[in-house]
């Protein structure tokens, strides 16, 4: 094994001598040069992210920090970055992984306004950066629902990519293990179900303000939802 | 007809040894669309339109070729001289079937480059253009060069199959780097390109999404340069790049970058073997 690949690279660096000048590399940010021939899929991928000079890594983003430590995976990201559902020891570590970052919130889980959640859950703005940046300022990010969910059962457009919660609250009521489990999911819904691809909205992008409107809209026996 | 058969007949048996014969003939976009229709008629993402269906013959990309032809041919900036010298990987000026066969690796500047990093390459290299002249800093539009020299020059491979080539190790590189890149989940949102593109028939709202694994209705969902009704404007493979990354909530992207090279390797080779519609029309 070791003399294979000492012997498939001392092949490509001769063909590289053998070329004309630089051809098999490029240069970095920093003007190394690299040879991508060298490194296996996931380095080149992590190298072009990071070091490519490819996106915008040092302009500021709405969570606070820049675009570099929005594009560096945390633990679940990394781990969920496959092609289908995780295997039995992957999906293990991506539900203790997020259990363990979950904090309940102080006093409780309790419902805001559905009004507002209704709102929240059909606005798709918010966190968009690059050529064009969404300005918390003038107007607060939404939870963007509708973009994968049905969830009134009167709104015509809605998406397709996450289960339907019309009706949601009134099958289910409103006592202390629905709201805390349902809290649980929107804040980290890699809880229940591991390398889902529904985002993390208790890390960096709603308040808890914000997700307690949200769960109103869901749970409350007046919002449209349960109608 | 009969004569260009028999011509073909050597070359395709040549090919035949190598690998399989890559479809070297073009064909209309709006016929290689119904062919695409016709095959999959349960495809939610292909049938999801019937009006765009219905234009696709007064499809209004359509409308810059004549524009991109010009600018091609015509003598332009500093340097005064056209674009004819540009080899886009099938020799100088030569534009028919090299869209498909794109991206790749090329010996003049020793990496790997996509369809609008080779034309932007071209037009600073031979035309002596800088990155301040609106011709090659105004990248997306209808009304700039950018995308009316990418129409007119993708149209030349328009029913050409996607058959980008591996053999040189950095468009192996980058075409591998390109699927990790597109299941790397990241961002604000923790999205890889698969959070959208994974599943056949699903929908973000109202716009049903292309499945990467369906190779017919991938070759429709990678097939840029296409007029999107939604925004009246023709639009490029990059500037697909930089609407999903931005919706993804991921950093910004930036033009020429190899990120975008990598991405649109993978993309490609995701549609090889299938007919490119050039331009297509798109929601």
């Amino acid at each position: 094994m070791f003399n294979k690949k000492m012997l498939t690279a001392a092949v490509v660096v001769s063909a590289s001598a053998a070329l004309a000048g630089c051809d098999q590399f490029f240069q970095d940010a920093s003007d190394r040069e690299v040879d991508i021939t060298q490194m296996s899929p996931e380095e080149l991928a992590e190298h072009l992210v990071l070091e490519s000079d490819s996106f915008r890594l040092d302009q500021e983003v709405q969570e606070g920090g820049t675009g570099r430590e929005r594009m560096q995976q945390d633990e679940i990201q990394a781990l969920c970055s496959l092609e289908g559902s995780p295997d039995n020891e992957t999906a293990g570590q991506v539900v203790a992984a997020a259990r363990a970052s979950y904090e309940r919130p102080d006093g409780g889980v309790e419902l805001g306004d559905w009004r507002r959640g209704a709102e929240l859950a059909r606005s798709g703005y918010g966190y968009r950066v690059g050529h064009n940046n969404d300005d918390h300022g003038t107007r607060e990010p939404g939870a963007n629902c509708y973009a994968c969910h049905q969830m009134d059962p009167a709104e015509t457009t809605y998406g397709t990519i996450g289960p339907s919660l019309a009706n949601y609250g009134r099958e289910r009521g409103t006592d202390e293990s629905v709201l805390n489990y349902v809290h649980e999911v929107i804040n980290n819904p890699h809880q229940y179900f591991p390398c889902t691809h529904m985002p993390r909205f208790g890390r960096n992008f709603l308040t808890e303000e914000q997700i307690s409107h949200v769960m109103a809209y869901l749970l409350h026996p007046d919002s449209p939802v349960n109608q | 007809m009969f004569k260009k058969a028999l011509l073909a007949l050597p070359v395709a048996m040549a090919v035949g040894v190598a690998g399989t014969a890559a479809q070297a003939e073009w064909q209309d976009p709006n016929d290689v669309l119904q062919k695409l229709l016709e095959a999959q008629p349960d495809s939610k993402y292909l049938h999801q339109s019937e009006m765009n269906i219905m234009m696709m013959p007064d499809n209004p990309a359509l409308y810059l070729l004549d524009d991109g032809e010009e600018l091609f041919y015509k003598e332009r900036g500093p340097n005064n001289v056209s674009l004819e010298a540009c080899d886009f990987g099938k020799g100088e000026g030569v534009l028919e079937g090299a869209y498909v066969r794109l991206p790749r690796y090329f010996d003049d500047v020793g990496k790997v480059m996509d369809f609008e990093q080779r034309l932007v390459h071209c037009m600073k290299e031979i035309q002596g253009f800088t990155e301040d002249d609106s011709a090659v800093s105004q990248r997306h539009g209808s009304g700039s060069d950018i995308m009316r020299l990418t129409t007119y020059i993708a149209h030349q491979s328009s029913g050409y199959e996607w058959d980008l080539p591996l053999d040189h190790p950095e468009e192996q590189a980058m075409r591998d780097a390109g699927e990790v890149l597109f299941f790397r989940r990241g961002g604000a949102m923790d999205f890889n390109c698969a959070s959208c593109h994974g599943q056949s028939g699903k929908q973000i709202r109202a716009s049903v999404l292309p499945e990467m694994r369906n190779s017919q209705e991938w070759t429709k969902a990678v097939s840029w340069p296409a007029h999107r009704a939604g925004q009246d404007n023709v639009r490029s493979q990059n500037h697909r790049i930089r609407g999903c990354l931005w919706q993804m909530r991921h950093a910004g992207i930036l033009p020429d970058t190899p990120v975008n090279t990598a991405l649109i390797s993978y993309w490609n080779d995701a549609a090889r073997g299938e007919p490119a519609i050039l331009p297509d029309l798109k929601r």
